[in-house]
């Protein structure tokens, strides 16, 4: 039977296939870059056009197919060579048809085009007002505006709170103006804001994509491309950089972290309070931070250390994570690791791994480099076990620790 | 040069290819010392010839080789991601392997793959003994291939593959970011095959506007010939723009240019926009030939002509002009821009029109017609439907917005595999199946035919359909490794065993090819026409003798073979007048003059890659390089006509067949020189156990 059945129908239409995603996926608790799980305005409008098309699509699909599978059932004959039949009428043509199954589609495209320029439209559009924020006990007129930097292999996000700083302030993407906020793999935004985003890169080409709030933008290095985030709702969203970046383009991801208003204005608040230093020259802490300082701080910035002398870090991109307010996020190394365990301690196993050796956890160009280059990553940095210990010890000093439920919906895996 | 090829000179009344030959050119040898090859039997007749069945015929062969190649890369894609963080091929290698899947599969697959029915297919579709430059045929298939070796070189000597993805996006490509050789080996290879292609389209654009037999009218020519002709087209005018985006890409990594070094000013969308310029035409160059064969094979096994034959060729071509003006919709998401996005979203969106039209005129064919599912019908059918979700898929990333989300993630690999695979791969398959008796002279069998479909076609579902949940799901391209937790596990499996499925029905045709010559011996001969069809190539024996044609037909109507065997009675009904052992020729032609082969082609094609090496590791290789290009361009110019000696008998060739047409020159009207050397199935019609269709 297998072989005398006719050609090959289409099993699956489109209408199915999304069916069974959601089925078997889609309304998991699991799947945090799922498309379809719209948390915004703009990903709600995407989805709204893309949906009734993917139903268009699918019924076209399944006439398509069932004029094959009719076809295939009752103009079949035997497929021996010497079949003897009667022609069938030999038709050659059809102006009529033709001209018709030309313009048929056409219409179709018509209408699809119009929707889609509503929707490419109203998506480019920004509407972003302004909200006002306590800085440093002054009140801050702010356009939610954040300045999304890629390189390999993680994302810095920049907050310019005091002034008005826009596209063309911003020079250089290898020399950018002072932030008020600089963070790495989570991106803290208020609620039912539309935040600016104003995405560039400082290496290779990276894409900026949290699937249920918007659609990507590319970081371009020298370009600075404009786009948008809003959330309806505090939550944590999901990211992954979608333009292939080298080495470790997989392992760099990112997080939204929207948050009301008021959490918005403390986390500013804590962003803006330097580090304190350990004094206690007998404590772990102390002695990691001089190791910090004999060993990281020419790449890392720690507000309240290294600032006065800091000149960008020692890599191909210029840059690597500042860690004024480490202790404060919940994952490190790109958006890969938890820097806390689902308890609420320090995930001192993962700090540990990735300071002894990071090309070990997430594969980089930073060792055993010829003559000249610059490492992409972090290198290996040779510590004993005591410093590294200790560095860790400072590490968890710098800002506040976040609550244990902000912990527990940011874990990555 | 053209002024050396026999086949083009001489007065055109009589057809182009009734010629004169230019005796007076080969009176004495230039120089006094080049001499043309005899070709002969054996190997050497293989790396001299410039006949086009045989180019068609190893370009074929090479391709399937590289189909070997990237399909295992492809496999060992799928064993890393059948499971979270997979382990059996570590970021930098996964990296190289995706690369050079993709490179190997469109360039050194796909298109080689098609090349070789345009060689094999054009002269016979449009009745005429070979191309038009035989030996630029010839240059066109050794450049490909020794740009095919180069490029698959730098495994070894290269320090790994390329590692920048088949797209190549620049500063990723820069020396800073790929310090292996691997992207060298990229822009050069593909350079050189860049060569290969672009003499290839201008060799067969001309073949289609000169080389067409009396009354070969362009709106008789068959659909594939059309299809292929349109592929050339767009080849030339793509292959100058990837040429520039690869010279400057060398430049900028091998002697310190910045084209695309942002660091300098440069304009990172540069490169992709040259790419695209050149990527998005290279799609219909890929999908054209299969939407050739699947018109051919269609109107055959349903024993009707194809339906609405000028909106088929007028729809070809509005694809192929249309496919110019879409190629930002790669770069929706790079920032180019509301303006440019909602221009290319629109014309991207009706392309979509011009394709539907093929898929209805397609159905239209089979309506109401008497279809016989043979290997070759089932491929085509299959290509019909998988095409047609993968041009849905397509519509669906057309707009724009929805492309914000779907860009760069699944979801277009499997869209762009549903119309490579599902339309390129399925509809030439189904050509090889369909062709095979007509240029090896035995059927490949049917049921190990229906398994080896089958098989495929499940494989294919199941590898590339759960690709479109994936996508949607979130899960990024060109990642060599996915976490836990993303939902992303269950398909990635089943994607994993639809992979090893396709490979199974890959080693089934390679056990199909090998048992059904084994068995061939035993069967009758497949006769000129074993499907009843339709076009030209179904008149002369097969395997096809090496001047294809006794006698160049007169053409009198589209379908002209179909026409030659059956007429209208007065009441409209179909009646045969000849069968197709009467209608055909018997091959029996001798005498016929033919183009003499040729080495160097393959001298200059030699020459290329030691220049490609040289400018990697050592600019001293480029003079030898160099001086066997030189040799080669300045022999091919200077060697005769033909071989001086063949007009008279002399010993040189005593390999030759002893039919061998020694009245030649003074010879009836079929040609006026003697039959080429090697010609030794002149005399002789087709017989399955034949030695020149064994491979």
């Amino acid at each position: 039977m297998l072989f005398r059945s006719g050609p090959r129908r289409r099993r699956r239409p489109e209408g199915l296939i999304l069916g069974l995603a959601l089925l078997l996926t889609g309304c998991a608790a699991d799947a945090e870059l799922d498309t379809f799980q719209d948390q915004s305005e703009t990903a709600r409008q995407i989805n709204d056009l893309a949906i009734p098309v993917f139903i268009v699509a699918g019924v076209v699909l399944v006439l398509v197919c069932g004029a094959i599978l009719w076809m295939s059932i009752k103009n079949r004959v035997p497929a021996d060579d010497d079949y003897e039949g009667e022609f069938p009428t030999q038709i050659s043509h059809n102006n009529r048809l033709e001209i018709g199954w030309t313009l048929g589609p056409f219409v179709i495209m018509v209408v699809i085009a119009v929707a889609t320029l509503v929707t490419h439209l109203a998506i480019n559009s920004t509407e972003a007002n302004a909200i006002e924020v306590e800085v440093d006990g002054q009140f801050e007129t702010w356009e939610p505006r954040v300045v999304v930097v890629g390189q390999q292999w993680w994302w810095e996000y920049r907050y310019y709170l005091t002034e008005d700083v826009t596209t063309d302030d911003l020079g250089d993407p290898w020399n950018l103006p002072e932030a008020d906020i600089v963070t790495a793999g989570q991106m803290v935004i208020p609620t039912g804001e539309e935040v600016e985003l104003i995405i560039t890169s400082r290496d290779v080409i990276h894409s900026h994509w949290i699937p249920a709030l918007n659609g990507k933008k590319d970081a371009v290095p020298g370009l600075y491309t404009p786009w948008k985030i809003e959330a309806d709702e505090p939550g944590v969203y999901f990211g992954q950089c979608t333009e292939f970046c080298g080495l470790s383009h997989s392992r760099m991801r990112m997080q939204a972290v929207a948050v009301t208003r008021s959490d918005f204005q403390d986390w500013i608040h804590a962003q803006m309070t330097s580090a304190t230093m350990p004094t206690d020259e007998n404590s772990a802490e102390y002695r990691g931070m001089q190791v910090f300082s004999n060993f990281c701080a020419s790449c890392h910035l720690v507000n309240g250390l290294n600032d006065g002398d800091y000149n960008g870090a020692e890599t191909v991109s210029g840059s690597a994570p500042d860690l004024t307010h480490f202790a404060s996020r919940t994952t490190f190394g790109g958006g890969l690791f938890n820097t806390y365990n689902s308890d609420g301690s320090l995930n001192d196993d993962d700090l540990a791994a990735w300071i002894r050796n990071p090309n070990d956890v997430k594969e980089n160009y930073a060792d055993d480099l010829p003559e000249g280059a610059l490492p992409r990553g972090m290198p290996d940095m040779g510590l004993s076990e005591r410093q590294i210990d200790d560095v860790i010890a400072f590490l968890a000093t710098l800002g506040p620790r976040p609550t244990h439920a902000q912990i527990l919906a940011t874990e990555v895996e | 040069m053209t002024i050396t090829e026999p086949t083009i000179e001489g007065p055109k009344t009589e057809g182009p290819l009734e010629l004169e030959s230019g005796r007076e050119a080969i009176a004495e040898r230039p120089l006094g010392v080049l001499t043309r090859p005899q070709g002969g039997r054996g190997w050497r007749d293989w790396l001299s010839t410039v006949d086009h069945k045989k180019i068609g015929i190893m370009y074929g062969v090479s391709a399937m080789v590289f189909f070997v190649v990237g399909g295992i890369e492809a496999l060992l894609i799928r064993l890393q991601l059948a499971v979270p963080n997979g382990g059996v091929l570590s970021a930098d290698v996964y990296n190289q392997v995706f690369t050079m899947h993709g490179v190997t599969m469109v360039f050194l697959f796909i298109m080689p793959l098609a090349a070789a029915f345009a060689n094999y297919l054009i002269p016979l579709q449009i009745g005429a003994r070979d191309v038009a430059f035989p030996r630029l045929n010839a240059l066109s298939y050794w450049v490909w291939l020794s740009g095919a070796i180069f490029l698959n070189s730098s495994w070894i000597v290269g320090g790994g593959g390329a590692d920048c993805g088949w797209f190549c996006y620049s500063p990723n490509s820069g020396v800073t970011f790929s310090p292996s050789h691997g992207v060298d080996f990229y822009a050069i290879g593909l350079l050189i095959a860049g060569i290969a292609s672009l003499v290839s389209a201008i060799n067969l654009i001309v073949t289609c506007l000169n080389m067409r037999a009396p009354g070969m009218d362009l709106f008789r020519m068959p659909v594939m010939t059309w299809m292929l002709l349109i592929t050339q087209f767009l080849l030339l005018f793509a292959l100058p723009v990837i040429t520039v985006a690869l010279f400057l890409l060398m430049f900028d990594r091998l002697f310190d240019a910045s084209f695309f070094n942002p660091d300098m000013g440069a304009d990172p969308l540069l490169w992709q926009h040259l790419f695209w310029i050149f990527g998005h035409p290279e799609v219909y160059i890929i999908i054209l030939p299969a939407f050739g064969v699947v018109s051919e094979v269609i109107p055959t096994f349903s024993r009707k002509p194809i339906f609405g034959y000028t909106f088929m060729v007028f729809s070809g071509i509005a694809i192929g002009f249309m496919g110019w003006g879409v190629w930002a919709h790669h770069m929706f998401v790079s920032g180019i821009g509301p303006i440019s996005v909602a221009a290319f979203s629109l014309s991207t969106m009706f392309i979509a029109v011009p394709t539907g039209v093929k898929v209805l005129n397609w159905l239209a064919t089979m309506w109401g017609g008497q279809i016989r599912f043979t290997t070759a019908m089932l491929f085509a059918v299959g290509t019909v439907a998988m095409f047609t979700i993968g041009g849905l898929s397509g519509v669906t990333h057309a707009l724009a917005p929805a492309d914000t989300q779907q860009t760069d993630t699944y979801y277009i690999v499997a869209h762009f595999h549903y119309v490579i695979f599902g339309g390129g791969v399925l509809g030439l398959m189904g050509g090889l199946y369909y062709w095979w008796p007509k240029i090896f002279g035995f059927m490949l069998n049917e049921r190990r035919g229906k398994v080896n479909f089958w098989l495929m076609l499940i494989g294919f579902n199941l590898t590339f359909g759960p690709m479109h949940i994936l996508g949607l799901q979130g899960m990024s391209r060109r990642i060599d490794t996915y976490s836990s937790g993303f939902g992303f596990e269950f398909w990635n499996m089943v994607a994993t065993i639809g992979s090893f499925i396709i490979a199974v029905s890959v080693l089934v045709l390679f056990h199909n090819i090998w048992k059904s010559k084994r068995e061939a011996a035993d069967l009758p001969p497949p006769g000129p026409d074993p499907w009843d069809a339709r076009s030209l190539e179904w008149m002369v024996p097969s395997p096809v003798p090496e001047h294809n044609f006794d006698e160049v037909p007169t053409v009198e109507s589209l379908d002209e073979w179909w026409h030659r065997k059956y007429s209208f009675d007065d009441n409209g009904k179909v009646v045969q007048i000849a069968t197709a052992e009467e209608a055909a020729q018997d091959g029996s032609a001798k005498g016929v003059h033919l183009p003499a082969p040729s080495f160097w082609p393959l001298v200059l094609a030699v020459g290329l890659p030691l220049i490609g090496y040289g400018l990697i590791f050592n600019l001293w290789l480029c003079v030898p390089g160099g001086l066997l290009v030189g040799m080669g361009i300045f022999a091919w110019a200077l060697e005769p006509v033909d071989d001086p000696d063949a007009t008279h008998d002399h010993d040189g060739h005593d390999d030759d067949d002893d039919d061998h047409d020694d009245d030649g020159p003074d010879d009836a009207e079929l040609a006026a020189a003697p039959a080429a050397p090697g010609d030794s199935t002149a005399g002789a019609p087709a017989a399955p156990g034949d030695k020149q269709g064994g491979e």
